[in-house]
């Protein structure tokens, strides 16, 4: 994967200006890109499992934003049951504590993944985009129809998940949570992509019949990659949820996916690094375009559709050369 | 009951609505082998340009020609300068491709036409309402529409299988290369596909406008319901366009027409009717997912 | 001897098109067989019908004493039954040796292992090594699949092939593409094949045939209408007449 010596020197840059943000952006008196950084890390995150889905393995998955929603959603629906006092379905309490509600945003997550994923990995192709895509929009009309956690409108609250040592206001400490977050789940695509599940998966998404005719169930392994990268999502959905102390619909919407989609692409898809990539070239396109004008998605969509036509290894391909 | 007969006929003319743009869609996608997911924003074109012709000049005959040729000429000048470059690209990259267009599209609507929605009239030779079922008086625009959908059906049914560029159409569907061997110039039959159904997607935008507000981004919720319209129907399909059509416009008014009222039933007024919107939003794609199950390719799949 | 591979009255139907006819084989073990006959003839479909990818309307198919009749491709393939393609599907990106170390690493067992780097991995890669030098790619074993000639890559299939641990290769078309050169090696490297494996082999090149056949069966118009040794196969009226028959 870091093959050039371009690549390695743009990685380690990468690595270093992720460790060193907050420090760099004292110095430019620019306090904005702290949270400029915390968004990026956050939509890399996701950004990273839908790579393991399209890059690695060849899945179209046009409906990661409800993985992603979902994850928010855990995070909001139980804030608002412990400010309020009440219960889940009557039964569960609401909690504020990250070392709870992360994991169970993650897990819930992964499994509505593996129930989507289980019924959508019966077709493929074209079907496949469109169901997952279906799939998504359903649970945006759900999420948008439930008026008691804000519905359309979204449902924000008060405080951040609390996190032992770290002072949850502090938008430093949680930039690093984020960033610590994301170079576990780099780290962690780096070896699954190389370990024996990895290689099925390449192998998958060279020759799906290939891999047939040596014996290989191919069904249930890109089941585990749809779980795994969903689970993925619903982290990056729990830390968006706290950055914004805000969750909404929109987080479930097929643009959302399109927009990870997109990451993906103009990052370099399957690369390791590419989702980072990808996530701060969009984030930082729709925060100086939309300076200039408030009609900035006018060169948005060209500017994609330029990518998408021409430079088609993506920036880590184009930067890195190779 | 009249209730419900009401509410079939609203199915039946939402059922035109989304056949007129799932016909298109189908055929780009069964010919060219390409997702277009910018079909939406021609739906959109059609409807923007129809209400504005209308509104200067207070004919609703020029204004739905109107809609129709500038979505068509929209559609044939983006098919010559991107989806040629797509045809030949994984469906990815068309949807990644074409998503950039809905987003340039959207800004371009609002930046010709502002944000406000427009209403657009209905016109006064279509107003009022026909009693063809005794003690159902139905809006008579909402008849029209059904009734062009009916002669669009015809006669692209007419076009595909009894003449010789339907057949061009079905032979470039399986044989690229053959019809090209033959010397039928395949880049322009590509082109007049696309802009036939670009067309389509402009008139069913036109008609559109009356009934609903026209605004910018109308067209990406149509467009969703559009693609779950073709993989039911089955990709490539005409008939299967139509049958899917039907069945979904069916469902969803269906559905949004009484399944609030059923939920009231057992539970709140207030959640029966936003779980009631929400879940008959979702009903098309339900239907969606049990057809794959049972039929993966869909209930009509085209051949090659 | 009983056969391996017994296939009995084997019929299938594509709409109007009756491509097999009672189709009935025996392939006796370690053999080589070649199944020969006119274009159209059914050859190909007899293949997709005997490796699972198509099934049957009708009869049965006996491997190894069991009935695979109703097994997709994957069990069949782990019962020791193994097809390779007449257009090679090699997997392009990898390398000859990760093309290989898959094949492998699949028969391992499986795969949901996420943490140890698979491509070093001595259980896979040495076994791998091994077979890419049996077959004749030791020296090309970490070129990309895609850069590798094309009698490269059948060496390459076939390595994989063997190394699914099959008891019962079906071949389509192995020459197929290949020059005069690339051809006599991949002749004497499936004539090493015999007694350790079966081969079933769907051939036009009939030098190929002739040095490599224990027994040939000819197939017309969807059954076999002749089996014997490819001399008796060249004498027989009814076998010339069914390919003469072709140009009349």
């Amino acid at each position: 994967m870091v093959e050039t010596w371009r690549q390695r020197a743009i990685a380690i840059a990468l690595l270093l200006l992720l460790a060193g943000l907050p420090v760099l952006a004292a110095m430019l008196a620019m306090p904005d890109l702290i949270s400029l950084g915390t968004q990026v890390a956050i939509y890399a995150i996701a950004t990273v499992g839908l790579n393991l889905l399209i890059g690695t393995t060849g899945l179209p998955s046009f409906g990661h934003a409800a993985f992603f929603g979902l994850g928010g959603y855990v995070v909001g629906v139980l804030a608002f049951h412990a400010n309020d006092g009440s219960a889940l379905f009557g039964l569960f309490p609401g909690a504020t504590e990250g070392w709870i509600v992360w994991p169970l945003a993650i897990l819930i997550a992964a499994l509505a993944a593996l129930v989507i994923g289980a019924l959508s990995l019966r077709t493929s192709g074209v079907s496949f985009i469109m169901i997952t895509l279906a799939f998504a929009q359903m649970l945006f009309y759900l999420f948008a129809a439930l008026k008691t956690y804000g519905g359309d409108d979204g449902l924000g609250f008060r405080r951040r998940n609390a996190l032992p040592w770290i002072n949850p206001r502090d938008d430093v400490a949680f930039y690093y949570v984020c960033a610590a977050a994301l170079l576990l789940v780099l780290a962690g695509f780096h070896v699954v992509v190389r370990s024996r599940f990895g290689l099925v998966l390449q192998g998958i998404r060279q020759s799906e019949r290939r891999m047939a005719a040596i014996g290989l169930q191919s069904y249930r392994y890109k089941l585990a990659a749809f779980t795994l990268a969903g689970g993925v999502a619903g982290l990056a959905g729990a830390l968006q949820a706290n950055l914004l102390r805000f969750v909404s619909p929109d987080m479930l919407h097929w643009t959302t996916s399109g927009d990870f989609m997109v990451m993906v692409v103009l990052g370099g898809t399957g690369t390791v690094f590419g989702p980072l990539l990808g996530a701060a070239a969009m984030v930082l396109l729709q925060t100086w375009l939309a300076q200039w004008t408030e009609h900035w998605m006018i060169v948005m969509g060209p500017l994609l559709v330029a990518v998408i036509l021409l430079a088609r290894r993506g920036l880590w391909g184009a930067l890195g050369g190779k | 009951m009249t209730l419900l007969l009401e509410q079939v006929l609203n199915g039946l003319q939402y059922g035109v609505t989304l056949f007129l743009l799932a016909a298109g869609l189908t055929l780009v996608f069964g010919i060219m082998g390409l997702i277009n997911l910018a079909h939406g924003s021609l739906y959109m074109i059609g409807a923007f340009v129809a209400a504005r012709t209308q509104a200067a000049t207070a004919s609703f005959l020029l204004a739905v020609p109107a809609g129709m040729v500038a979505a068509a000429l929209t559609g044939m000048v983006v098919e010559a300068t991107i989806m040629r470059r797509l045809y030949a690209r994984d469906h990815l990259d068309q949807v990644l491709a074409t998503f950039g267009l809905i987003l340039f599209f959207n800004e371009a609507m609002a930046m010709l036409f502002g944000r406000q929605p427009m209403m657009a009239a209905i016109p006064e030779f279509l107003s009022g309402s026909v009693t063809f079922i005794p003690g159902v008086p139905y809006p008579t625009y909402r008849l029209a529409i059904i009734a062009v959908g009916a002669l669009v059906a015809g006669g692209l049914y007419g076009l595909i299988v009894h003449t010789r560029v339907g057949m061009l159409v079905r032979a470039g569907a399986t044989n690229r290369e053959m019809v090209r061997a033959l010397g039928v110039r395949i880049g322009l039959l590509y082109t007049l596909v696309f802009g036939l159904g670009a067309m389509l997607a402009g008139l069913s935008g036109a008609m559109v406008g009356p009934l609903l507000s026209v605004q910018v981004g109308m067209g990406d919720r149509i467009l969703i319901s559009t693609f779950v319209v073709i993989v039911i129907g089955g990709l490539g399909s005409i008939r299967g366009a139509l049958v899917g059509a039907l069945l979904v416009g069916m469902v969803d008014t269906l559905t949004r027409a009484f399944l609030p009222g059923l939920l009231r039933g057992v539970m709140a007024a207030a959640d029966a009717d936003s779980i009631g919107a929400g879940l008959s939003s979702m009903a098309a794609m339900i239907l969606m997912a049990a057809v794959l199950m049972v039929r993966p390719r869909g209930l009509f799949p085209a051949h090659g | 001897m009983t056969p391996i591979l017994h296939v009995a009255d084997i019929t299938k139907r594509f709409g109007g098109l009756l491509a097999c006819n009672g189709l009935s084989l025996a392939v006796r073990p370690g053999e080589i067989h070649a199944l020969i006959g006119p274009n159209g003839a059914g050859k190909s479909t007899a293949i997709g019908l005997l490796s699972g990818e198509i099934a049957p309307d009708s009869g049965r198919i006996r491997f190894a004493g069991a009935d695979v009749t109703g097994l997709a491709i994957p069990a069949r393939v782990r019962a020791g039954l193994t097809r390779s393609f007449q257009i090679t599907t090699i997997l392009p990106q990898f390398t000859a040796l990760q093309n290989v170390a898959l094949v492998a690493q699949v028969r391992a067992g499986h795969s949901f292992r996420f943490w140890a780097d698979a491509r070093r991995d001595a259980a896979l890669v040495d076994p791998a090594r091994a077979m890419l030098a049996r077959v004749g790619l030791g020296a090309r074993a970490d070129v990309p699949a895609e850069d590798l000639a094309h009698g490269e890559q059948r060496q390459l299939e076939l390595a994989m092939a063997l190394m699914t641990g099959a008891k019962m290769l079906l071949l389509d078309e192995p020459m197929a593409g290949l020059g005069a050169t690339e051809s006599q090696q991949m002749t004497v490297q499936l004539a090493a094949l015999k007694g350790s494996l079966t081969v079933l082999l769907v051939e036009h090149d009939m030098d190929a045939v002739a040095a490599l056949a224990d027994h040939v069966s000819v197939m017309v118009a969807g059954r076999v209408i002749a089996t014997g040794s490819f001399a008796e196969m060249q004498a027989s009226q009814a076998v010339r007449d069914a390919y003469l028959g072709d140009h009349a």
